[in-house]
């Protein structure tokens, strides 16, 4: 039961969140398959974590919550990026380039 | 906008719990499910497809409670469910609630309510601006009035041209107030109204006696130094509280004219709510006038006599000024004054020139002669509060350690299974801060209803008049402190054991179950329960000592009969009469009075017992003048003929002073044994002369003797006293203060009822402007006296019952606790052979042992503080060993009885069903 979801970055869960999804609106599983599968593995997401992070979302009003039927006819949230979303998910995502850039710089000076 | 959101989802949650819990449910089960799906479509078996998502995903119900944690309400929401779990245990727990809270209650309450009156009395400062800035004149309160140009220990007293000298003079004070050490009533009457006259309590103030208190009219304006000069015209300021009740707020009684005893007055404003003036009285003054307006009212008055000394001062110093270099300062000012009078002085004021001195100390709480009045008693009320609050606090602990015992067994469960120790002591956590919440409240109801019991018993107002400034809400730093105190016992020893239990290793703990702790932790109770017995020795004997004192005092033979006499109470001076009209005034009222039917007899005094006298030096006719260090002071009271026929005080030998007595017959005075014994050792006084001046010692001749009686005061017989005709009087004497007798004293027929009514009428019929000041029986006057005492040994009583019946609540406690741990013990004793008896006695010796501890320690406590209480009270034997003997007594018994019931059960105990119950 080790917690993979330790290995991301503090605070960049939300925003993976939120880059899910921009593409597409979609439930729990859905999210933590796509970030899983767009990260090639490398990122695990734990129920606990994701599901906090929703709370959180939810409560910042940058996502909102619908219940749907799936695919397989059954219900499920669907998650979607409200407007509010869409800009932190821009600025934060301008944020993380440029932090990225600078450490990458940093890291090849030596 | 996201916080508002933040707050509705919350409240949402916390509202509708249960769907929100449905729908996160329904979100993570969806959750496992697809994860689930998406394994088995990869050919798992659906079992090992849920243990790996179990594996990669976590728990469920561990995300689930991540979930909640995470939200800020699920904290409200804990605390929700801990209030209302512990609400239901304590429900569930009546007895132990019900104990707790109650002896919160009354720990707090009384406390609290003993505490804000030493609040108000004692610490308390004026409402005036920046009372720090006040000093006054006088280390102690010396009433009321001194004569001469020297004072013994130090001048605290000052004639008004002293007061003028000093307030022109000093440097470092930026104002310097006078008023009169005596109160004083005025008979009021608003002019143009056709209302009786009312008395009223009433002050000569300087005229920047505002100024310097920094008071401001609440309507109208203050007096100024232009009120305050002779000749100046007459103006009152009116008490707020006068104009309220009286006249309803009336804003034309500003600029309307008011007769003070029979003298125009104009009022032009009224004083701001809450000022009582310059000291704490049981009676504070409705009316502020000018101090040269005094020989305007008073036909005796004392403004302008300049040894005269009757006014206190209180004065406001210079921001930053140091009070030592103006005391300095008035130091050498007297000296420079009293020099400017040697030639006026006597040679004993001349002698004791250069011992002449004063003292400043700080003003702020004003004149405290109310304050020395009740030091003693209010000190013996703290020191008893405090025994009670102590009581409460170990008395809590108890019962809170043995809840805690309880539960040692159920923490060592949740502790095995994992529970964490913060939220295992979250619950008796919130069980201290409820039990300590109900017990503030109710100790604030009792607080108020305390208070103000003991304002009405010890300050009595008579009707019409202010009553005492001291408000019946609890003060609210006591208040808080008591409860913290509370709050604190509760919590520290609500959670310490539980804290305890969390430390101790839960396998050994439930391994042991209950035999192997048997006798652990019991040492803190049994320490707790010896202390509560001490304290509640102390507190019983004090009861003791203080009921049996007052007994002695309601017994006492007072030397004059109260059944069927009636006091009334006035003044001729507020009526505005000159000495040379009484003569006719009181023989008018005597005989209008005793025209009343059912009056058997009437008589007029200056003071009627119990209370006032006046002192005299006597000379005796024949004997050499007494030397300066030789007492030969005596008390003496004016009297109309048959007065000790009304009060009924027997005479010894001789006559009492009689209608034979007139103005033109020799002057006579009666004496009691005391006087005789003091002036006339081994001589008959029937006969002989005295004075009380030193060049008339034939002034008077002693006719009679009366028996010792108790005028003065109830505690002790009087001393040497003397009774003078008022018949004989010198009514040419203008200002003469004895000339005006304040008593009516009415002997009743047996069986005729008198009403207040027939002897108003019959005053009023004498003269309508004569205000009455209070009509009561003898008895009530004499009971008066004694309200302070019964409130104390009342008092003390309640709080000596309360700390018996807690200190028996402990003891209860304690060993019903242990015979509950000690149940296999006994029944092993009992399979043994051990009768019933034994196991009593055994149970028995353990309570006494604890009781015999707390004797040892409070028998000895107990005689030092009776020592203390006999320093503080007259008439008090510290070493009346009934007292603690009955206390001890009392004790024995109670803890007898509460741990009887204990041991019954034990003994009860079948021996088979004790080896089956470990």
């Amino acid at each position: 039961m080790t917690d993979q979801s330790s290995d991301l970055v503090q605070g960049t869960l939300d925003m993976l969140i939120l880059k899910t999804l921009a593409l597409e609106p979609m439930h729990g599983y859905g999210v933590a398959a796509r970030i899983e599968q767009m990260s090639g593995g490398i990122f695990r997401v734990n129920a606990g974590s994701l599901f906090v992070a929703f709370e959180r979302l939810l409560r910042a009003g940058t996502i909102k919550g619908e219940w749907k039927t799936t695919e397989n006819s059954r219900r499920a949230k669907y998650y979607s990026l409200t407007e509010r979303g869409r800009k932190r998910l821009e600025s934060e995502t301008r944020e993380w380039t440029k932090q990225v850039a600078a450490i990458a710089r940093i890291l090849e000076a030596s | 906008m996201s916080v508002l959101r933040n707050i509705a989802d919350g409240l949402r949650f916390l509202f509708r719990k249960e769907q929100v819990s449905r729908e996160l449910d329904e979100e993570l089960n969806g959750f496992l499910e697809m994860a689930v799906d998406e394994k088995v479509k990869q050919g798992m078996s659906r079992k090992d497809a849920l243990r790996a998502v179990r594996l990669e995903r976590g728990s469920l119900d561990v995300a689930k409670e991540i979930v909640w944690s995470a939200r800020w309400e699920s904290f409200v929401g804990n605390l929700l469910w801990d209030t209302r779990h512990a609400l239901r245990r304590l429900r569930m727990a009546p007895a132990f609630t019900s104990a707790t809270v109650l002896t919160l209650a009354l720990g707090i309450g009384a406390t609290t309510s003993i505490f804000t009156l030493v609040h108000a009395v004692m610490l308390k400062s004026l409402p005036v601006a920046n009372p720090s800035e006040l000093y006054r004149l006088g280390r102690e309160s010396r009433c009321c009035y001194t004569g001469g140009y020297s004072q013994e220990k130090e001048f605290s007293l000052v004639s008004y041209e002293l007061y003028k000298y000093f307030r022109d003079n000093t440097k470092g004070l930026s104002e310097l107030a006078a008023f009169p050490a005596p109160e004083q009533l005025f008979g009021v009457r608003r002019t143009g109204k056709s209302e009786a006259a009312q008395s009223y309590p009433g002050e000569f103030v300087s005229g920047n006696y505002f100024s310097m208190f920094g008071i401001r009219a609440y309507a109208g304006r203050a007096l100024t130094d232009t009120d305050d000069q002779p000749n100046a015209p007459p103006v009152a300021v009116m008490s707020y509280r006068l104009w309220q009740e009286r006249y309803a707020s009336d804003r034309s009684v500003i600029g309307s004219v008011f007769n003070l005893n029979d003298k125009p007055f104009t009022v032009v404003g009224i004083a701001p709510p809450g000022f009582f003036g310059d000291s704490l009285r049981n009676t504070p003054p409705d009316f502020f006038l000018p101090l040269n307006s005094e020989p305007y009212v008073q036909s005796d008055a004392d403004l302008n006599k300049v040894d005269t000394h009757w006014l206190e001062l209180i004065g406001r110093i210079q921001p930053g000024a140091n009070p030592s270099s103006i005391e300095a300062e008035m130091r050498v000012e007297l000296k420079q004054w009293l020099r400017s009078h040697w030639s006026d002085m006597s040679a004993n004021d001349r002698a004791r020139f250069p011992e002449q001195t004063l003292y400043l100390t700080r003003g702020g709480a004003g004149i405290s002669t109310m304050r020395e009045q009740y030091e003693h008693w209010l000190l013996i009320l703290m020191m008893v509060s405090g025994f009670v609050l102590l009581i409460v606090c170990a008395n809590v602990a108890n019962l809170m350690l043995v809840r805690g015992m309880e539960r040692r067994r159920q923490i060592s469960l949740s502790m095995a299974l994992g529970a964490q120790t913060f939220r295992i002591l979250r619950q008796p956590l919130t069980e201290s801060l409820l039990l300590s919440s109900f017990g503030g409240a109710a100790g604030l109801a009792i607080a108020f209803a305390c208070t103000r019991l003991i304002l009405r018993f010890t300050f009595p107002t008579l009707a019409g008049f202010a009553s005492v400034p001291i408000s019946a809400s609890p003060s609210m730093p006591v208040m808080v402190f008591a409860f913290v105190v509370s709050l604190l016992t509760g919590v520290a020893f609500g959670v310490g054991p539980a804290w305890m239990a969390t430390r101790v290793d839960p396998i050994e703990a439930l391994h042991g179950s209950g035999r192997s702790t048997a006798r652990e932790g019991s040492l803190p109770r049994k320490t707790l329960v010896v202390f509560q017995a001490a304290l509640s020795l102390v507190l019983l004997s004090a009861a003791g000592l203080l009921t049996a004192a007052l007994q002695k005092l309601e017994n006492n033979d007072l030397g004059f009969a109260q059944d069927r006499r009636i006091v009334v109470n006035s003044d001729p001076r507020l009526g505005g009469y000159r000495s040379d009209q009484l003569p006719t005034l009181y023989r008018r009222i005597h005989d209008s009075i005793a025209s009343i039917p059912g009056v058997s007899s009437v008589a007029l005094c200056q003071y009627s017992p119990v209370g006032y006298g006046w002192g005299a030096g006597v000379w005796v006719d024949g004997h050499p003048a007494p030397g300066p260090n030789d007492d030969n002071s005596a008390a003496w009271d004016r009297v109309s003929a048959g007065y000790l026929d009304v009060i009924g005080t027997p005479i010894v030998r001789g006559r009492g002073i009689s209608e034979e007595d007139t103005a033109s017959s020799r002057k006579v005075a009666v004496i009691n044994e005391a006087f005789s014994r003091k002036f006339f050792q081994n001589e008959d006084p029937i006969g002989k002369h005295f004075g009380t001046e030193a060049d008339n010692s034939r002034r008077y001749e002693v006719v009679g003797i009366t028996k010792g009686a108790r005028y003065l005061t109830l505690d002790r017989p009087d001393g040497a006293f003397f009774l003078l005709a008022e018949a004989q009087a010198d009514y040419s004497q203008t200002n003469l203060g004895s000339l005006f007798l304040h008593d009516i004293v009415i002997l009743t027929r047996p069986g005729a009822s008198l009403s207040d009514a027939q002897v108003r009428q019959a005053m009023a019929s004498v003269d309508p402007s004569l205000p009455i000041i209070s009509i009561r029986t003898l008895k009530e006057k004499v009971a008066t006296q004694l309200t302070q005492q019964q409130l104390i040994a009342r008092l003390t009583s309640l709080f000596g019952i309360l700390s018996l019946v807690l200190a028996s609540i402990g003891l209860y406690g304690i060993t019903a606790y242990n015979v509950g741990r000690r149940t296999g013990e006994i029944g092993v004793r009992m399979a043994l052979g051990a009768g019933r008896g034994q196991v009593v006695r055994l149970v028995l010796r353990g309570a006494f042992l604890l009781i015999a501890f707390g004797l040892i320690l409070g028998i000895p406590l107990s005689l030092a503080a009776n020592r203390v209480l006999s320093s503080q009270l007259y008439g008090l034997n510290p070493y009346d060993a009934l007292p603690i003997a009955i206390a001890v007594a009392v004790l024995g018994l109670f803890g007898f009885i509460a741990t009887l019931v204990p041991a019954q059960r034990a003994s009860s105990v079948s021996p088979a069903e004790a080896l089956r119950s470990e």
